[in-house]
């Protein structure tokens, strides 16, 4: 049975766009099968982010967050790739609820004061079903 | 800190699934140092506490909100 998952990767920020893509081509190359050709149903690069806490010495990192269609055998191998590449700081596969994959604010790359402003983030709480 | 509103906060927003990507919303309902705001204080409901609490710790192992915020900020 197939399931509806996203996964959020976070690459060091070292990285450059071009080898992030490599890197996430590679990636989902392993989620294609030939009764599910194009696995990814949605993708959003949400650039470079200064993280909350250092990762591996590091205090920024590229965010990607994308949605999938896949079987539980082919994400463990999946998953398996992705804890084996030193570049990705950090991952997260959850299922799919339905949320959209886009930042709850677009223009939140420079946190300086992120007390209480934004009020509801309207772009973020997007539903299916 | 929040004072108690009748109503549950998230559903007055008029969000189904709490996010764990929005940030915002999320550090809204975490005191000053980050821990998460009992519902007690913030009026939550028990079906939005409960989302909450998840996104909020997903939120965390992501590095979008801290898990222990510095004391000077």
């Amino acid at each position: 049975m197939s399931r509806k998952y996203e996964i959020v990767y976070i690459f060091d920020s070292a990285l450059e766009e071009p080898q992030v893509d490599e890197h996430l081509t590679r990636f989902h190359e392993l989620l294609k099968t030939s009764d599910r050709p194009e696995p990814i149903t949605d993708i959003s690069h949400w650039g470079k982010r200064t993280l909350a806490y250092p990762i591996k010495n590091r205090e920024q990192g590229h965010y990607v967050v994308a949605q999938f269609e896949t079987e539980q055998a082919l994400l463990d191998e999946f998953e398996r790739a992705i804890k084996l590449d030193e570049s990705v700081l950090r991952y997260l596969v959850v299922i799919n609820e339905g949320l959209a994959t886009l930042p709850a604010t677009v223009d939140r790359i420079e946190r300086d004061s992120d007390d209480d402003e934004g009020e509801v983030a309207p772009d973020s709480d997007e539903e299916a079903e | 800190m929040m004072r108690r509103s009748k109503t549950c906060p998230v559903c007055e927003m008029g969000v189904r699934i709490v996010d764990y990507k929005d940030e915002r919303l999320l550090s809204r309902f975490t005191t000053e140092r980050g821990k998460i705001l009992p519902s007690r204080l913030s009026g939550m409901c028990a079906r939005h506490q409960r989302q909450l609490s998840r996104a909020i710790k997903r939120a965390r192992h992501l590095a979008l909100i801290p898990f222990v915020k510095a004391h000077s900020r």
